[in-house]
């Protein structure tokens, strides 16, 4: 036995490599790309992604079940006017939306944002003020083509223009 | 008689215009630069990636390796403190000049040779398997565990292969009944290929050139995996950049032989071709870019083997079917002399 464990014929194993170098040939003329062209082309988010989250400061009942559920601790009551407000440490967060999900007044809901760029750790940080403001809205420098991610059975992923 | 005149004469006497432009330095340089980027690409798209793009988009980023080069150009490099200084600045340099002079000893077409000699295409082999000695020396003065082992691996699968190469190639001289690479390709003339006359010949030579030059699936000595960069670990900047381009510019060489002695060299030499003894050259290049990308493809297709397979593939399958290769030739000799 080979140390492969199955035992070929020498015409098996020269067709095997055959069969492996046409499967490449096949994958580099014929097969599509799948890549999304990210700053070219923008995914369009399905409505529930879990993306960064806004807070509306008007419907918080300061219960603080958000901070209790955050398993990964990004979230943190501070001390406000009378009452406490939710902040957020991005730099923790790992977007599993329990806090969404938890809230008994709807106070916290997602956005679908997650491409942000900042210029320094403390930017990640956002405490009740800059949390109500909700995340900030991201720029590109070319409007970008807004694309649906599509299975396709035959070719994988296809992103089709909406 | 002008001096623009005196120069041109000069640059385009065998003697200068081979080892300056082509099949020398200049063409070289735009070989390596092309077929870096095309393994890329091609690796890329069996992927479903784009591989390099935003350098020049409108081509497909052909001039990545260009930005790549002066990177490495003006990048510092390092080198370390207990390595041994002379054969570790010296490896890389004599590395890569050790595996671009055969190129010389090839001939641009029957007019134009730079070693006029019937020993040409001995002289092309022995200098090509000068080249992996330096990979052992610089293996060694690197002072590394990875450097020293990629090093060894290196030399044992220079062992492995190095003899097939040998009996591969000498059995097409045999057919061929001559050592000179311009009298080889001028019997190829009316389409007696010599992948026709021995095809087994040809396959092996391909594949031995892929094991001598570190493609896929006989990248063993390198084996980023499990010794990071194998003999060249310490590298960096120029120093690398040569050290990698090497492989490269021995693949171009050795695709040009296998051109030379399997494909034809420069037939057939087509209407604008044959105005000038320098133009055929463009069809030898041609052929050996084709040869040059199925080495490249490869690298998208195959995994790596163990050094203990890729010597046993060179001690039991290449050896052994090179031998049957040279009796094939001499079947072929047999039948030419009795019909």
């Amino acid at each position: 036995m080979s140390a492969m464990g199955r035992k070929r014929s020498v015409v098996g194993r020269i067709r095997d490599h055959l069969e492996a170098m046409a499967t490449g040939a096949k994958y580099l003329l014929f097969r599509p790309r799948m890549t999304l062209m990210y700053p070219d082309e923008v995914q369009e988010l399905p409505p529930g992604y879990r993306g960064m989250i806004r807070f509306i400061r008007e419907e918080c009942i300061s219960c603080g079940m958000c901070a209790r559920i955050c398993p990964a601790d990004a979230i943190k009551m501070y001390e406000g006017d009378e009452k406490k407000y939710p902040g957020i440490n991005y730099m923790r967060c790992v977007f599993c939306g329990f806090c969404v999900d938890i809230c008994p007044s709807a106070a916290l809901e997602f956005a679908p944002v997650h491409d942000v760029a900042c210029y320094g750790l403390q930017e990640h940080i956002y405490r009740p003020d800059d949390f109500s403001r909700g995340p900030p809205s991201v720029r590109f420098k070319k409007k970008p083509e807004k694309v649906r991610a599509e299975i396709d059975e035959r070719r994988g992923i296809v992103y089709e223009p909406t | 008689m002008g001096w623009i005149e005196r120069i041109l004469r000069l640059l385009l006497s065998p003697q200068v215009f081979a080892p300056l432009i082509y099949p020398g330095i200049v063409t070289i340089l735009a070989v390596i630069i092309f077929m870096l980027w095309l393994e890329r690409k091609i690796a890329a798209k069996v992927q479903l990636r784009y591989g390099p793009l935003y350098v020049l988009k409108r081509l497909g980023g052909i001039i990545q390796l260009i930005a790549d080069l002066l990177r490495f150009l003006f990048a510092h490099p390092i080198i370390p403190e207990a390595v041994d200084k002379l054969a570790f600045v010296m490896g890389p340099i004599l590395l890569f000049a050790l595996v671009y002079l055969p190129a010389v000893a090839l001939p641009v077409s029957s007019g134009f040779v730079a070693i006029s000699s019937d020993l040409n295409l001995l002289l092309a082999l022995a200098l090509i398997v000068i080249g992996p000695i330096f990979v052992l020396i610089l293996g060694w003065a690197s002072n590394n565990k990875f450097s020293l082992i990629g090093g060894l691996r290196e030399g044992y699968l220079m062992m492995a292969y190095e003899m097939p190469l040998f009996i591969t190639v000498l059995s097409m001289a045999v057919v061929y009944n001559s050592f000179d690479l311009v009298e080889i390709v001028e019997r190829q003339a009316g389409g007696h290929w010599g992948v026709l006359l021995n095809p087994l010949a040809a396959v092996l030579f391909l594949l031995i050139a892929f094991m001598s030059t570190s493609r896929y699936p006989f990248e063993i000595a390198e084996a980023e995996s499990e010794l990071v960069m194998g003999p060249y670990t310490e590298y960096s900047g120029i120093l690398y950049g040569l050290t990698m381009g090497a492989s490269y510019v021995k693949l171009y060489v050795l695709s040009l032989l296998f051109t030379e002695v399997f494909l034809g060299g420069w037939y057939p030499t087509i209407w604008p071709l044959n105005t000038h003894p320098i133009l055929p050259g463009l069809v030898v290049l041609g052929k050996a870019l084709v040869v040059m990308s199925i080495g490249v493809f490869l690298r998208a297709v195959y995994p790596r083997y163990r050094i203990d397979q890729g010597l046993k593939i060179g001690w039991h399958v290449f050896f052994s079917l090179s031998i049957a290769s040279l009796l094939i030739s001499l079947g072929v000799v047999g039948i030419r002399v009795l019909g």
